[in-house]
């Protein structure tokens, strides 16, 4: 049983929005989209939701092909970006539209609605107006509304990102809890990784209208697909081309032509200037600290190239400074190929921002 | 940047033009309207209650209502499905048709007046003659105000966005249920603001009823004030009239600004995407199209084919041939003269109208005379009969030249003017004239420099309108006019009061004269027409 997306695509006049998209999304299992402004997911969820048409493609819920199925048949839960709360309305009424629309009785509708409102502890606003609502009360609003109607699939995009920083981390876990409760199809779009790790059980990782990989959290950080994916998931240390070949002959990785490579600095400790046998020397160029952890680069004269590592004061004696020495302990499995590093398509401006982190 | 010089300066200046030219006016009509003129005797034995007192007053104003509230809901009833279909929908010549709506709105009553006679007149196309009814005044109150309703809702459902309604789909409401719980919910402060400024303009319809229901039963407030005034001369019970009509016109001005504040509040988000009609929607589409097409070409259509239909029933130019060489001895105006004095006083008041729309924007946007605001609405509760008898009894010796009637125009056109700069000034971000005001610029600087050349699409739209007001404009024109003050619109009347199908045919080749005039206009701002009523 599942929610199955084959080969969808859409585009917009000369735009593409979303190309060739095949996933399937498991009953009961959060799936989030994750990926940069732009790249196709907010697309990719409102055909999900019939609110857009593919051009090519299709949908399936459970064995039944819904591609050409009107929004309202379909009635899947949608948390807008925005909220899309109806302002005519107020909060009781805006929870109770999707139960008016099923017909469902007075008495069952209010109570439905009150224990939603409940859940999401807005129990004594069922009569204010949403505008008199502060954001993270609207986004709960939303939610409830969208539950209501005991959709088959709830989809929620980016339905934290108007909101500010503690209301964010608070209303996430809260969002994980009411979905794990639900156990229905959900799809969550989220262009910050922190989120959609925390909130769903599979990631796909999506840019410029493709899938760029599947996986859950620790796949996704340990075998990123090819060298934007790593970077992407904040991957500092990844090498491409001619400079990936040079780094791999040194540590002795093999690596097939057009391959990237990539150090998990996660998995590097640093040993305090003791010279070690299994260890490789590197000298600090530069500290920067960011909140409690230092970041450092690394220059390691062996591998000719430059790392970036980042850890607690805890690892070091004093406060590293630039001059100072350590030896690197890099385990075996640190290393990794990113064996399909040849872009999908072209290069887009997220590439290029994320290039300035490259500095080996 | 509050409170410059500048801005006390314009504030001042505003000031002291309204009152000169709305303030004293309005005053004039209320101490006479108390006062009973004249005598020397303050009081009201002879004055306010014995006109209001009289069943025949009382029952004009009772039908100034009935007719407008007809007038209203007929409008709302056929601009409401326009509203939401161009709202919604994408498809070819959209652009062309929001463009094409303005048209009626703009046109001149006259025009207007004409293009209905010339359809279901007493020598009308169709062959029904509808004169003196209310059905023709009603009809051609929809036409005049269906672009109000079209345009005000549509925008407003524009500016909401489909997103709402894409949630309604999403929580399983079809199409119809979504209009029904979602969308006419959401259109609804639009469409009582547009239903209340509908309203206003039908209660002080003047043109339409001189020229389509000339009979007594169907004047209306308006019409009876000029009655008053020009024919009979009883300027205390006019000035009675007058300040009934402006205290309903003014509460109802008031219920419209306080409508049309809501709007502005509503309107937060973001228009997204709007979509091609599906067949259904085609279907309503080209349905509705239909009948607005058939309401606004069909008098217009008429007009033409009139006034090209000479008397001998032969199509050529005669009636405007006739038009060009009236008899000036038995005071014809010209076509020729009728077009200089029209486009005069379209340039000039268009002047004025901006100027003092500049100003006062300036005042109220920058310079904090917030309060400034409240006194514009006095012209827009002011008809233009009012505006015109009020300088006829303040100001006898200024509507004796050639200033009244362009004065009069510019203050009527006043209020559109300012509905287009000032929403646009104060659009205009502050950090702009803060960075002006870092760099060295004083406030005039700064105005001249930056805020005036980003108002310029502003006041391209705000001078076309003025110019286009003044050149349609009728009633004030008419109370002020003297004869070698004739415009197109007074000459038009003028033909269409004398006896025979020579005049009949030369009013039709003036109205289209006057027809194509405004159309030029139009089509001039045609793309930067937005709905700033």
């Amino acid at each position: 049983m599942s929610l199955h997306l084959r080969s969808l695509s859409k585009r917009y006049g000369g735009t593409v929005a979303v190309s060739g998209v095949d996933l399937a999304i498991e009953r009961g299992r959060t799936l989030a989209l994750l990926g940069p402004s732009g790249c196709g997911k907010s697309t990719l969820l409102r055909l999900i939701a019939g609110l857009e048409r593919p051009d090519s493609g299709s949908i399936t819920l459970a064995g039944t092909d819904i591609t050409g199925l009107a929004p309202q048949k379909r009635a899947f839960g949608v948390v807008f970006q925005d909220f899309a709360l109806f302002p005519h309305l107020n909060v009781a009424r805006n929870v109770a539209f999707g139960l008016v629309e099923q017909r469902r009785d007075r008495a069952a509708s209010a109570a439905r609605v009150a224990a939603l409102l409940d859940m999401v502890g807005l129990a004594a606003m069922g009569e204010r107006r949403v505008h008199q609502l502060s954001g993270g009360q609207q986004q709960r609003v939303a939610l409830a509304r969208a539950l209501a109607p005991e959709p088959a699939v709830l989809l929620l995009d980016e339905p934290l990102s108007n909101l500010d920083e503690n209301l964010r981390q608070g209303l996430s876990v809260e969002i994980r809890e009411v979905l794990d409760r639900v156990h229905n199809y959900a799809v969550y779009v989220t262009h910050d990784q922190v989120e959609a790790f925390s909130i769903a059980e599979q990631v796909a990782v999506m840019r410029a209208g493709v899938i760029a990989q599947v996986g859950t959290r620790d796949e996704l950080l340990d075998q990123p697909r090819d060298a934007w994916v790593a970077r992407f998931l904040g991957h500092e240390n990844v090498w491409e081309g001619e400079k990936a070949r040079r780094v791999a002959e040194w540590v002795g990785v093999r690596l097939e032509a057009g391959d990237a490579l990539l150090l998990r600095s996660d998995l590097v400790r640093l040993a305090d200037q003791e010279p070690s046998r299994t260890g490789v020397e590197a000298s600090v160029t530069r500290v920067e600290q960011r909140g409690l952890q230092w970041s450092l680069e690394l220059a390691v004269a062996r591998w000719a190239t430059s790392i970036h590592w980042s850890g607690y004061a805890r690892e070091f004696g004093s406060p590293p400074a630039v001059g100072d020495r350590f030896t690197l302990a890099v385990p075996p499995g640190a290393w990794r190929r990113l064996a399909d590093a040849t872009p999908t398509v072209a290069p887009d401006a997220y590439t290029d921002s994320t290039v300035t982190a490259d500095r080996g | 940047m509050r409170g410059n010089w500048l801005g006390h300066t314009t504030g001042l200046l505003a000031t002291g033009a309204l009152a000169a030219l709305v303030v004293v006016p309005l005053g004039a009509i209320l101490v006479r309207s108390f006062s009973g003129g004249s005598t020397s005797v303050p009081g009201f034995a002879g004055g306010p209650l014995a006109v209001l007192g009289d069943p025949y007053y009382l029952g004009r104003i009772g039908f100034t209502a009935l007719q407008a509230l007809l007038s209203t809901i007929l409008t709302v009833l056929v601009g409401l499905p326009s509203a939401v279909l161009l709202a919604r929908y994408r498809f070819t010549g959209r652009r062309a048709l929001t463009a094409a709506f303005t048209v009626p709105f703009v046109m001149p009553t006259v025009v207007a007046g004409m293009g209905f006679l010339a359809l279901v007149g007493p020598n009308g196309v169709v062959g029904v003659d509808l004169r003196n009814t209310l059905a023709i005044v009603l009809a051609a109150h929809v036409f005049y105000n269906f672009a109000v309703v079209a345009r005000l809702v549509g925008g407003y459902l524009e500016g909401i966005g489909p997103r709402l309604e894409g949630a309604a789909a999403t929580l399983g409401a079809g199409p119809w249920r979504t209009l029904a719980r979602v969308t006419l919910p959401l259109a609804l402060p639009a469409t009582l603001a547009a239903a209340t400024l509908t309203f206003i303009f039908c209660f002080t319809s003047f043109g339409v009823i001189l020229i389509l229901a000339p009979a007594a039963r169907f004047a209306t407030l308006e019409v009876e004030i000029y009655r008053l005034t020009a024919r009979l001369l009883q300027l205390d019970a006019a000035a009675t009239l007058a300040f009934a009509q402006l205290v309903i016109v003014g509460a109802l001005g008031l219920v419209y600004t306080r409508l049309q504040a809501r709007l502005a509040v509503r309107v937060d988000q973001q228009g997204a995407a709007v979509r091609r009609p599906g067949p259904g929607g085609t279907a309503l589409l080209a349905l509705d199209l239909l009948l607005i097409a058939l309401l606004v070409l069909a008098p217009l259509a008429a007009l033409v084919v009139q006034a090209l239909l000479g008397h001998d029933g032969r199509f050529g130019l005669a009636n405007f041939a006739a038009a060009l060489d009236a008899p000036a001895t038995i005071g014809f105006t010209s076509l020729g003269l009728a077009v200089r004095n029209s486009l005069t006083f379209a340039v000039i008041s268009g002047a004025l109208a901006v100027s003092l729309g500049l100003v006062f924007s300036y005042a109220v946007a920058r310079g904090g005379w917030r309060a400034l605001d409240l006194l514009s609405l006095l012209p827009l509760a002011t008809s233009p009969i009012t505006l015109a008898f009020g300088y006829l009894i303040s100001y006898p010796l200024l509507v004796t030249t050639v200033w009244g009637i362009p004065v009069a125009h510019a203050l009527i056109a006043f209020p559109f003017v300012t509905r287009t700069l000032l929403p646009a000034l104060r659009s205009q971000p502050p950090d702009l004239a803060a960075a002006a005001a870092t760099l060295g610029a004083g406030p005039l600087r700064t105005f001249l420099r930056v805020e005036l050349p980003l108002l310029a699409p502003s006041l391209a739209v705000a001078t076309a309108f003025a110019f286009a007001i003044s050149l349609g404009e009728f009633g004030a024109t008419l109370l002020l006019s003297r004869p070698e003050y004739a415009t197109l619109s007074t000459a038009i009347f003028d033909r269409l009061g004398r006896p025979g199908a020579a005049n009949y045919g030369s009013a039709l080749a003036l109205a289209v004269v006057l027809m194509t005039l405004t159309t030029v206009v139009m089509l001039a701002l045609q793309r930067r027409v937005r709905t700033e009523f």
